[in-house]
């Protein structure tokens, strides 16, 4: 049937072209004397006969520029034009003769009538391209697109011509929507850094938008006074305690969610899936449904003989568990990145006698180590921006976040003496930048460091696929 | 060929291979589940209960909470829940405009983000600071610091804040569709325009997870078919849907589910504001109620979209 088919359109395909081919014939007898005429008609017969070259020989690496070359060697040397033109016009027929023929022996066929030193078609399109070369040698790279746009039809012109209006516009566009967005990113960022050092009745002053006119530390430094960060370092000093709970929790979570993960991504036992659910479940559930009873878990723990809240516990615990704050998440990424490391790996460790635990201490850990860190850091962030569960579990004991949360009401007591003061937020707006400049330095340093791990960790760490 | 061999020999003796490997699979996995049930699942459970639970008497005690289960009779058991859509006067509305504004934000960001991820994909100079800035959200966004911002950003600044959000309000937008007499037709359609125009910065620092995400999935297209594409001389557009689009559009679900996650529990959501307050004030049952039905409207739109969407996504393996 297809082949049927084929034959039928291949049938209607010469015969138009022989039409094409007598109306040819018939510009070429009246155009012997002059030659001019014959080069505007090349371009046609060219455009059917070039597609047939790839498809018969890779051979030919015709770079598209040497093919109108021919033509602007036939313009040149107007003598051997119609010769050319003969050339390319005389195969079709014995085309038309050879319907039964495959296309690739037609092709051939057409080569040889006129080519006596040549028998196959690559031999036959290589003299030309050689003699071209120089021809094309001297152009610019204008010229030649100019001539190659001659041998093109109109859609080809067309698409060529809106690629190069998008190429050339779009880095315009690209860099405009970057440097836009870009800015309504950073724009609170300059606000802090412009903020933070200024005295605050520059505030009012209409004149003073980005640079400072009184320039101070005071507020700096009054800001850390009031955040606590000056305490003793067993004081209750925030950044000591975020940095003991952020960095023992993630720690503590990473490993243990590893350890998870890569059970849920290696061995099948009954229920995985349902249990696979559960962990879904974690991501999904936000943390105040389950808070209250939380706190009333820790606050009786052990039967009500312990009293876990304003302990680190409250914390440690649960990130011990593979349960700390998007506990659910690191499994997830985990597992997925378990499942794609080649079983290989372990198949060999396991022929070498290595139990479960040690291949995974031994040779999923040393391969997994880009992972890890990913993980690491994105729990390093979420702990150091988490103040809804520490919240929830700690009274006395303050960490950054919750300190830059209640912000606002320790700064009317610090600088305004008066706790429940009505300061506008304009006048404390000064106080309130330089906290949160304080708040995200340590993570701004963390990431321009490891920036790199923070983006291009995550597909490393098979979040995708 | 090993696994056999190993079966046989153990067979007898040990306990077989398949089952011991499950046993080990249970060890990997034991740590988690112990700590799912102790800090997971029984507050879960308990929270359950709490919504059938008398608002009155359940009140914190020493040793635990005090408790005292709703009568079954008269329905009495679903008090809470009927408190909180029938009595209570802000509840039903804030839930309304949640939903109402989620619908709104999520189709923005992730067309957004899917937009942002394209172009960082490109190779152009300075991309990697590019990709630097576009990220700084995901560390930052999360804390109360975007509260501070955000808050700035929107009521503080007279001076230099309220020419930045008068810089990306345009006003351009209302008198563009005034001018197309669609003003008349549908104020709703130019409010919903209005918001998201006016909210640029909340929707470019709340994509920054999902512009990550897309990008790893753009990374992950095969060069084969980028080269195909180019052979057959698709335009940027048509490469963009016929090649970047399918090959995204596991990752689109992906994205879809987090971002309705991550703004449904957002603390700063007018629901979960309702169901904060409700907690310091003691009313644990109300809080309770209101939260599991709130939690199981969310699900069951994710769940909705999800099974819809799900359907014209392109999975290249199965």
């Amino acid at each position: 049937m297809d082949q049927d088919k084929n034959l039928l359109d291949k049938l209607k395909r010469i015969e138009q072209e022989a039409n094409q081919m007598d109306a040819q014939a018939a510009n070429e007898s009246a155009a012997t004397a002059d030659a001019a005429p014959q080069t505007d008609a090349a371009p046609i017969t060219e455009t059917p006969v070039t597609p047939e070259i790839p498809a018969e020989a890779p051979a030919p690496a015709v770079e598209p520029e040497q093919i109108p070359a021919t033509l602007e060697e036939s313009r040149e040397e107007k003598s051997v034009a119609p010769v050319e033109a003969q050339e390319t016009a005389e195969p079709e027929p014995t085309i038309a003769e050879e319907v039964t023929e495959e296309p690739t022996e037609a092709a051939v066929s057409m080569s040889t009538p006129d080519r006596p030193h040549s028998d196959r078609i690559p031999d036959c399109a290589k003299p030309d391209v050689h003699e071209e070369k120089n021809v094309g040698e001297g152009m610019t790279k204008k010229e030649a697109m100019k001539i190659r746009m001659q041998s093109m039809n109109k859609q080809e012109i067309a698409y060529l011509r809106r690629k190069m209006i998008f190429e050339k516009c779009w880095p315009v566009f690209r860099f405009l929507i970057l440097f836009g967005l870009g800015f309504v990113i950073l724009t609170p960022l300059m606000f802090m850094l412009s903020y933070a050092f200024r005295d605050s009745k520059d505030m009012n002053d209409p004149t003073v938008m980005w640079i400072p006119r009184n320039f101070t530390l005071t507020v700096m430094k009054q800001t850390i006074d009031a955040m606590g960060l000056t305490n003793g370092f067993f004081d209750n000093n925030p950044l000591v305690n975020t940095l003991f709970l952020n960095i023992g929790c993630s720690i503590c979570q990473v490993i243990t969610c590893a350890l998870t993960g890569y059970g849920f991504a290696r061995f099948k036992f009954k229920g995985r899936n349902l249990l696979f659910g559960i962990v879904v479940l974690m991501i999904v559930v936000p943390t105040q449904i389950i808070s209250i009873p939380l706190y009333m878990t820790f606050k009786n723990f052990m039967f009500g003989a312990i009293n876990l809240i304003d302990s680190m516990w409250a914390m440690y615990l649960p990130a011990m568990t593979a349960n700390g704050i998007r506990a659910g998440l690191m499994i997830f990424i985990f597992r997925q990145f378990f499942r794609g490391l080649p079983k290989e790996l372990e198949d060999a460790a396991y022929l070498d006698g290595c139990g479960p635990f040690k291949t995974f201490l031994k040779v999923m850990v040393p391969n997994a180590g880009s992972s890890f860190l990913t993980v690491f850091l994105f729990s390093i962030v979420w702990y150091w921006n988490d103040y809804y569960v520490s919240s929830a579990f700690f009274t006395n004991t303050k960490t950054i976040a919750l300190v830059l949360k209640n912000l606002d009401t320790t700064l009317n007591l610090a600088i305004f003496n008066n706790a429940n003061a009505q300061v506008s937020v304009r006048e404390k707006i000064v106080w309130l930048e330089a906290g949160c400049l304080i708040s995200i330095t340590p993570m701004l340093i963390l990431y321009a460091c490891l920036q790199k791990h923070f983006t291009e960790g995550i597909e490393r760490s098979g979040l995708v696929g | 060929m090993w696994c056999s061999m190993s079966k046989k020999q153990g067979k007898g003796i040990r306990m077989p291979y398949e089952r011991r490997k499950a046993m080990y699979g249970y060890g990997f996995i034991s740590i988690w589940l112990i700590g799912t049930i102790l800090w997971f699942l029984i507050p879960l459970f308990e929270s359950l209960c709490y919504c059938f639970m008398d608002n009155q008497t359940l009140k914190p005690d020493v040793g635990g909470m005090k408790k005292e289960w709703l009568g079954f009779a008269n329905w009495e058991w679903l008090d809470n829940f009927r408190y909180a859509f029938a009595a209570d006067p802000s509840y039903k509305q804030s839930l309304v405009e949640v939903l109402k504004d989620t619908a709104l934000t999520t189709p923005m960001i992730l067309i957004f983000s899917l937009f942002i991820a394209v172009i960082l994909n490109q190779e152009f100079k300075g991309r990697g600071f590019a990709r630097a800035i576009f990220f700084l959200p995901v560390i930052i966004a999360t804390g109360p610091v975007y509260n501070i911002i955000n808050g700035d950003m929107g009521t503080t600044g007279v001076d230099s804040g309220a020419q930045f959000t008068t810089l990306f309000e345009t006003d351009i937008v209302d008198e563009l569709l005034a001018f197309l007499g669609v003003m008349n037709i549908s104020e709703g359609l130019s409010e919903i325009i209005n918001t998201v125009t006016t909210d640029i910065f909340g929707l470019v620092w709340s994509s920054g997870i999902q512009i990550l995400i897309f990008l790893a999935a753009l990374q992950n297209i095969p060069v084969s078919a980028k080269e195909a594409a180019s052979m057959e001389g698709a335009t940027a557009w048509e490469y963009f849907w016929k090649i970047t689009l399918p090959y995204v559009s596991p990752m689109i679900l992906a994205n879809f589910i987090y971002t309705v996650i991550d703004s449904f529990t957002k603390t700063d959501n007018a629901v979960m504001e309702r169901v904060l307050t409700k907690q310091l004030e003691w009313d644990y049952a109300y809080a309770a109620a209101m939260a599991w039905s709130y939690f199981a409207i969310v699900m069951i739109v994710v769940g909705i979209v999800t099974l819809i969407v799900n359907k014209f996504i392109f999975y290249e393996v199965e």
